[in-house]
């Protein structure tokens, strides 16, 4: 009775965030990701894209691009719209316009680890080889697992004009091709001067230099360890050197298929895919 | 704020629905569909297997394999575990086991369209045409189901093949029944003899769903207060949309859908009328 009593009033005080019942409006844009797959990159790249009069930072980057985790659905109906709103959620058909990033899981589950040490829910000696079944599993956030996350989107929605899927490698590797779609996708003249000048304001260098200033105001470092910081190394391969051998090979043998179906090539090569899942071809096109 | 309030009033005085809140336990199973796929009768079988002590009707089928949709969060937590729950929703990652029915959607269409009516969501007078218009679009239906392709993807990419994950057809069902119903017997790891299954299915036939019906519509969350004249439990046949379909809405759920159809079965009108051809 004392524990419901407590229970209510602490609802009442905080109605809590949104999340997975959060109610849409059909001219939103969702930026959705499995968690640390780039997406708070791809957030400030949006974020300066649409907003070029100041350059965007952390805790600017969290008000112009909201997640519904991070908020009230109150607090959400009240915004302006059209809005454009971050979420690591499996599918959701209620998410009319969708910009979905991948990325090469062997990479997710090194930076979901330092992540969750640098959130003091793993302790520093942890080893990765328990941490890596609990990543199959699911069991390390509450978006299911990378495999759940990426197929539930992929397979409903691939071919829907009103999504947009790349992968995390090809934003690196060429990244004004990709922030030339994005701006499309937004409905942004794709101007060549706003995307380098969205490009230059997200530089690893310069976000790098944001959580250094912001990390004791911004929701995802706040009362977080200092010495790991949230941008790594912001590169893709990591795993090649970070990840132990067995590791990969469970992820391989496990997903080995959805990785071959986004591209990632795996030390085997069968022939087997699921059957569900568009093949992702890298970008082709112009910036122009 | 008010929000908050408003969702603590509705928990405790049990008006909310659990949907997506619902506290999913590792022992759960769930009975999932795309709405008017034979979910109701499914249930039927599986709490006629599950509980043979019980008079199984719609009294008691929201005890016995409740619905997220329709039961509160304290309803469905009073369940003794295992629970076995009724759903529509779109994948949901949580669910720890899952038996999936899929139905052809041109037959869905079809008993959606009756079953609207019936809801007083739609009138007598809308044609079916336009019908299947927004059944294809996703205009219809709850924000927790999605469309018939989005929820059928959503479920088998993530899930077909796996251990905690069994596929039925609906026209499966109605085919063979008996080896459909072993099959979830199976999966559940309930062992039932064969008289007992000639049992169930009898219990759950549609002439004795229709007869409870009959007697229990008032007092059945699914039809209290929904017109009397069109009923809950359809056709219950398999390839109505044949003869009932207009060929243009059949088309444009094959042109819309034909992959997805494909993948769990469904043949599109022109391959069907190419195996007929081939059979005279």
């Amino acid at each position: 009775m004392i524990r419901r009593f407590l229970n209510l009033t602490r609802s009442l005080a905080r109605p809590g965030v949104a999340g997975r019942t959060f109610k849409a409006m059909p001219d939103d844009t969702f930026l959705v990701s499995y968690p640390k797959s780039g997406n708070t990159w791809t957030r400030f790249l949006i974020a300066n894209l649409l907003h070029p009069d100041h350059p965007v930072t952390l805790v600017t980057a969290d008000r112009l691009i909201p997640g519904v985790d991070g908020h009230s659905q109150e607090h959400l109906d009240h915004l302006p719209r059209p809005r454009v709103i971050k979420s690591h959620y499996p599918f959701d058909p209620q998410y009319k316009r969708v910009i979905y990033i991948v990325r090469d899981p062997r990479d997710v589950v090194l930076s979901q680890y330092h992540y969750q040490r640098k959130r003091r829910v793993l302790p520093d000696d942890y080893p990765l080889e328990s941490f890596v079944p609990r990543f199959i599993a699911g069991d390390v956030c509450p978006y299911g697992s990378w495999a759940d996350n990426v197929c539930s989107w992929l397979a409903t929605r691939m071919d829907d004009p009103g999504f947009l899927c790349f992968r995390y490698e090809d934003l690196k590797r060429d990244t004004e091709l990709c922030v030339a779609k994005l701006a499309r996708f937004l409905e942004v003249t794709p101007d060549l001067g706003l995307i380098r000048q969205a490009i230059e304001r997200s530089s690893v260098k310069r976000m790098r230099e944001l959580e250094k200033a912001e990390a004791h105001l911004w929701e995802s470092t706040k009362d977080t360890r200092k010495d790991i910081s949230f941008l790594r190394n912001a590169t893709s391969g990591e795993w090649r050197g970070k990840l132990p051998p067995s590791c990969v090979e469970e992820l391989e043998s496990k997903w080995g298929d959805i990785m071959r179906n986004l591209g990632y090539s795996t030390s085997s090569e069968e022939a087997q895919h699921n059957s569900w899942l568009p093949h992702l071809t890298p970008l082709t096109g112009s910036v122009q | 704020m008010i929000y908050g309030i408003k969702q603590v009033v509705k928990y405790l005085t049990g008006m909310d629905h659990a949907e997506r809140n619902l506290a999913v336990r590792p022992d759960d199973t769930f009975l999932a569909s795309y709405p008017r796929s034979g979910n109701t009768w499914t249930r039927f079988l599986l709490a006629n297997l599950l509980h043979p002590d019980e008079r199984v009707s719609f009294l008691n089928i929201e005890r016995l394999v409740p619905d997220t949709s329709s039961q509160s969060s304290r309803a469905l937590k009073r369940i003794p575990s295992p629970r076995l729950i009724k759903t529509h929703h779109y994948f949901d990652h949580r669910y720890p086991r899952v038996i999936y029915i899929v139905r052809d959607p041109r037959d869905v269409a079809l008993s959606y369209y009756h079953f609207q009516r019936k809801y007083r969501q739609i009138g007598d007078q809308y044609p079916l045409e336009n019908y299947v218009q927004d059944f294809v679009q996703g205009r219809i239906g709850s924000r927790d189901w999605g469309t018939w392709a989005e929820n059928v993807a959503s479920w088998m990419a993530t899930r077909a093949g796996q251990d905690s994950f069994l596929l039925l057809r609906y026209e499966d069902m109605i085919a063979d029944t008996a080896q459909e119903l072993a099959r979830v017997a199976t999966f559940l790891g309930v062992e039932v003899s064969r008289e007992r299954v000639q049992e169930i299915i009898r219990l759950s036939s549609a002439a004795r769903m229709r007869q409870l019906e009959q007697h229990q519509s008032d007092q059945w969350v699914a039809t209290k207060n929904r017109r009397k004249d069109i009923p809950f439990v359809g056709a219950a046949n398999s390839g109505g949309w044949k003869s009932l379909l207009p060929p243009v809405s059949a088309a444009l759920i094959e042109s819309a859908w034909g992959e997805g159809m494909t993948s769990v079965g469904y043949a599109s009108s022109t391959q069907l009328a190419r195996q007929s051809q081939l059979t005279r």
